[in-house]
């Protein structure tokens, strides 16, 4: 039985207090004596903000805010979508349909009302889209995306990510061939465009782009504690200590990264500058640890011998990034690279100078120490970091003056943000739109391999992607969507997609289709691309989460294609 | 707690007479549910035999069936936009907080002008006058201060919360509720959220995995010893915990810290800077001490919007059996790329809440009732931190209240196997417990008596 209330629930949740809007700091009442410190109490804007800046800082807003978000399709998924992009602070949005307001539209997009019906959709969803946010600019724009691709193709490019929210197939590749064209001309802007496809409970999001890069994946750790190859100072220090003079409240409070190196060095020396590397010579070393523990109970060394894997696994360029450097457009760079590609161009001349190691970071962990002896540790770091940097910009300048560049190119916060998290950044290649839709590109093989089976609902969704392509095809032949007539009978049209999807597999005409192909255009039709408002919020989150990483460079963007299979709430990602 | 019920006719819609004509025919518009009717009116190949689709499934959805939300704030927000546009009609919301300028990144039925209001009222007005037609019936107020009875009217349930004592609170109830009586089985269905990632869940109490039976998957909370506080502090944090848990009540004696005062933060953020500055650590900023003292959890509307729409997707799915619910667990992960884990979280056969087992304690044969005390506290499918401890006679340990605490306290260090035989059971409650637990002692020999 519930006992009563519980009071815990308090402190938890405290009740909110209505903040003060103003900004001003008063520091007249500080109440100890110490030296007056400046406050950086933040303004209207920082608290608003609060709780996306803790995920991808002033940078990530930044870019945020001077993006230009253009929707094509005004339905509730796209609307969905731009809600989650006005409400953390886009600069500007552009709604395109040349559609006026039905109830239908109403009865499923939030971002419209019975007042909307008979008048221009777009212009309807910008009013109540704005209100979201102040700082948000957003604009319609009525009219024919077929027209507008053939008469003014410049406005489509203007903008720094699309959205194409269940517009018509042919019409979506048009636009798609658009964007991938103009990436492709000498310092053409790489417009992403995402195009979104739902029926039902199921959709699709697919993301066209070229070429982008990560500058911060947000690792797990950024920490390369250097146990294996420690720098002069680290080892100079870790050497100096003399243990045996040591009272029990020093001796306790060395950090264990101090204990592994100095144990790593003295290991070498008497073993031809060799670590450990069979299991046998692991457990010994681990030993010798031990064997200089004064009791017991030492919490640094007990955390020295948790973390002792650390000294033989090597100190490198982790392997993704290795990839990267060998790639044509880092090793071969030109004053048309992108920042990123030059910053990778550096480090790999970097990596090629001895100690043929990547940048030290200035990131430490938290470890059982004394504030002295752990920032005296920290300090180290810190120092080696700046000289890493000072070698890594020195570097970048040479780089830089031989493609024509000058100093300074790159943002100063940018190569330190690069240095210190050489393992965090990443490129993406894209693939063209129209090749996935043609089932050319990587999707050949996968068709050839594809075997369904029932405990893997990755399968389910690769077979639910090609019941999407045929009902796509299917409009192409007919300007009407499988299953959109309310009525109960599917079963012509499902025929047809079937057919259509036999097609796609290579299939000769007696051949049979496995069941999960029938079940799956089942689903896709009885939806009859009609927007279930759930699908269209789930979607609108997955494009929102996705437009976000692609406009800050923060975080991996989905590449390419994610199937959201919402009878069985589970979803798989492909590349094609 | 107020109990507010506002009727469904939108603000400003009937001042303006072509616009009432236009509310009405819209409203007269059967044709509007298009796109919804085709899955509730035709069965796809997923969907349960007994699933009859057509107008009785849409007049128990529209008309017949009453779904509670619990939480008005980030998830809550876009769950009774998600709930009112499936064409759940009777709608009831709960929360007990007051709008704050932080909410308004994601909390998107909220302006600024609303900065201080009732959550649950301003919400339910939004999304009466966005979605007209729809009755939401807010309550400003803890779920606590309910009678049991108030939860039977309810079909499901839908929990957005940020809270975890409210969360097993919740369910404890619910559980309880099936446990007695079979009829008043409400699905529970919970979603949370962090940063790019999430989780929603769908509960039958008695019948799947609970709230309870997972309380061990929470990650605990980062708890830094006093002893690092109070003489080594490493990091920025370690002198924020030392302003708030040591000079606060210190300097201002009874005077409660609240961390929705800035000038309360800002006091923490200059005792910490001090602190810092003398420890020669780098790093105390404005924000990272609102963050720590608040253990503030970074949300996006993005996010959000996944987990409610999944969350009503399966009230959806429960209320008209037109697909498949969720069995019963679905995570989503996107800081890289787009990841979704669905999976069958099982039912614990010893969780408190709503399994059969009792829980049994080991402990060291030479353990003072203090140490094990602190073994309780450090389990993670217990989750507690103050609790009480009574056996066959009487309390054994109760922290409170202060007559009851020094009648027992002397028990502390007398060792646990002169309190207790290992057949004797004791219970054990606790703040953070929705229940109280029934724990059987299993004595271990390894070690020695303490020095």
């Amino acid at each position: 039985m519930p006992s009563s209330p519980p009071s815990g629930s308090d402190q938890e949740r405290r009740p909110t207090k209505i903040t003060k809007m103003d900004d001003s700091i008063d520091v007249t009442h500080a109440t100890t004596g110490t030296a007056e410190i400046p406050s950086y109490r933040p303004d209207a804007k920082t608290r608003r903000y609060d709780r996306q800046l803790r995920l991808w800082a002033s940078a990530g807003q930044r870019s945020l805010e001077s993006a230009r978000v253009l929707l094509v399709g005004c339905d509730a998924t796209g609307c969905q979508a731009l809600k989650n992009l006005v409400l953390p602070g886009i600069s500007h949005f552009t709604i395109l349909s040349p559609h006026l307001t039905t109830s239908q539209d109403v009865a499923t997009n939030f971002f419209l009302h019975p007042d909307s019906v008979g008048s221009p959709i777009a212009e309807q969803s910008v009013k109540y889209l704005k209100e979201l946010n102040p700082a948000v600019d957003g604009s319609p724009r009525v009219e024919e995306l077929s027209s507008l691709l053939v008469s003014e193709p410049e406005f489509f490019t203007s903008f720094t990510l699309i959205l194409a929210s269940n517009i018509e197939p042919a019409f979506e590749l048009q636009l798609a061939d658009l964007l991938w064209d103009t990436s492709a001309s000498v310092g053409g802007p790489d417009i992403p465009l995402i195009a979104i496809r739902n029926s039902g409970f199921i959709g699709r999001v697919e993301i066209q782009l070229r070429e982008h890069s990560v500058v911060d994946t947000h690792p797990d750790t950024t920490h390369t504690l250097r146990l294996d190859e420690p720098f002069p100072s680290l080892e100079e220090h870790a050497r100096s200590l003399d243990l045996s003079t040591m009272d029990s409240m020093e001796h306790s409070h060395i950090p264990w990264v101090v204990l592994l190196v100095r144990a790593a060095s003295l290991w070498k020396e008497s073993r031809g500058g060799k670590l450990p590397g069979t299991s046998e010579e692991k457990a010994r070393f681990k030993k010798s640890i031990k064997e200089d523990m004064m009791k017991g109970d030492e919490e640094n060394y007990e955390e020295a011998l948790a973390q002792a894997y650390r000294v033989w696994s090597k100190s490198e360029v982790p392997w993704e990034i290795k990839q990267l450097l060998e790639d044509e457009s880092v090793k071969n760079i030109s004053s048309s690279s992108k920042n990123l590609q030059i910053l990778l161009h550096t480090l790999s001349l970097f990596t090629s100078i001895a100690p043929h190691l990547p940048p030290t970071s200035p990131s430490l962990p938290d470890m059982h120490s004394s504030t002295t002896s752990y920032v005296h540790l920290q300090n180290l770091y810190k120092k080696e970091y700046q000289t890493d940097l000072a070698r890594f910009k020195q570097l970048l300048s040479e780089v830089l003056g031989n493609i024509d560049l000058e100093d300074g190119t790159i943002p100063d916060e940018e190569v330190e943000g690069f240095v210190k998290n050489v393992g965090g950044v990443g490129i993406i290649k894209g693939t063209p739109l129209r090749a996935s839709k043609e089932g050319k590109g990587l999707i050949t093989e996968q068709i050839k391999e594809y075997q369904y089976d029932e405990y893997d609902g990755s399968t389910t969704c690769f077979a639910m992607h090609l019941a999407l392509l045929a009902s796509e095809q299917f409009f192409i032949a007919h300007k009407r969507w499988p299953g959109a007539k309310a009525q109960q009978d599917m079963s012509e049209d499902n025929r047809e997609v079937e057919e259509i999807l036999k097609g796609i597999l290579g299939k000769k005409n007696l051949e049979e289709v496995d069941d999960i192909f029938v079940e799956c255009i089942a689903e896709v039709t009885r939806g009859g691309f009609g927007t279930l408002p759930t699908t269209a919020a789930f979607l609108g989150g997955v494009v929102a989460q996705e437009a976000i990483k692609l406009v800050t460079n923060q975080y991996t963007p989905l590449d390419n294609t994610v199937i959201v299979n919402l009878v069985k709430s589970e979803s798989a990602k492909f590349k094609f | 707690m107020t109990a507010a019920v506002l009727n469904g006719v939108p603000n400003g819609i009937a001042s303006s007479s072509s616009s009432s004509s236009k509310l009405a025919s819209y409203l007269s518009d059967e044709t509007r549910f298009a796109s919804i009717d085709k899955i509730l009116d035709r069965k796809g190949p997923w969907t349960d035999e007994r699933f009859e689709g057509g107008q009785g499934t849409k007049d128990f959805l529209r008309t017949q069936s009453k779904i509670l939300v619990i939480g008005a704030g980030g998830l809550g927000c876009e769950i009774l936009q998600n709930l009112a546009l499936t064409g759940f009609n009777d709608i009831h919301v709960i929360d007990m907080d007051t709008i704050d300028i932080s909410n308004l990144n994601r909390q998107f039925l909220f302006r600024e002008v609303d900065v201080g209001k009732s959550k649950a009222l301003v919400a339910a007005e939004f999304v009466m006058n966005r979605v007209p037609g729809v009755k939401v019936t807010p309550y400003h107020g803890k779920i606590q201060d309910h009678p049991i009875s108030f939860y039977e009217q309810f079909n499901i349930v839908v929990a957005g919360l940020d809270s975890i004592s409210a969360r097993r609170w919740i369910n404890a109830t619910l559980v309880q509720m099936a446990q007695e009586d079979e009829e008043q089985l409400k699905p529970l269905i919970d979603g949370g959220t962090e940063g790019f990632k999430g989780q929603a869940r769908v509960i039958l109490p008695t019948v799947t995995s609970c709230y309870e039976c997972s309380i061990d998957m929470l990650t605990p909370p980062t708890a830094f010893p006093i002893c690092t506080i109070a003489n080594t502090p490493r990091l920025p944090e370690h002198c924020i915990e030392w302003a708030s848990v040591l000079e606060w009540p210190k300097v201002h004696k009874d005077k409660k810290l609240d961390t929705d005062d800035p000038d309360h933060i800002e006091w923490l953020y200059q005792q910490a800077s001090a602190r810092a500055a003398q420890f020669k650590i780098e790093g105390v900023t404005w924000a990272l001490t609102q963050g720590v003292v608040k253990n503030i959890i970074p949300a996006i509307a993005s996010t959000n919007a996944i987990i409610a729409a999944s969350c009503c997707n399966e009230a959806l799915k429960i209320a008209t059996a037109c697909a498949p619910y969720l069995n019963n667990y679905m995570m989503y992960v996107g800081n890289d790329s787009v990841y979704t884990y669905t999976f069958e979280h099982e039912k614990r056969p010893e969780c408190p809440v709503c399994g059969g087992e009792s829980l049994t304690a080991e402990a060291g044969r030479y353990w003072t009732l203090e140490r094990f005390i602190e073994s309780l506290t450090n389990r993670q499918d217990l989750q507690i931190s103050k609790p009480s401890l009574s056996y066959s006679k009487g309390a054994l340990f109760w922290p409170s209240p202060p007559d009851v605490f020094e009648a027992t306290k002397p028990n502390l260090d007398k060792l646990l196997s002169d309190l207790l035989d290992e057949e004797e059971g004791i219970v054990v409650t606790d703040p953070a417990l929705p229940v109280s637990v029934n724990l059987s002692i299993k004595y271990v020999d390894a070690e020695e008596p303490a020095q």
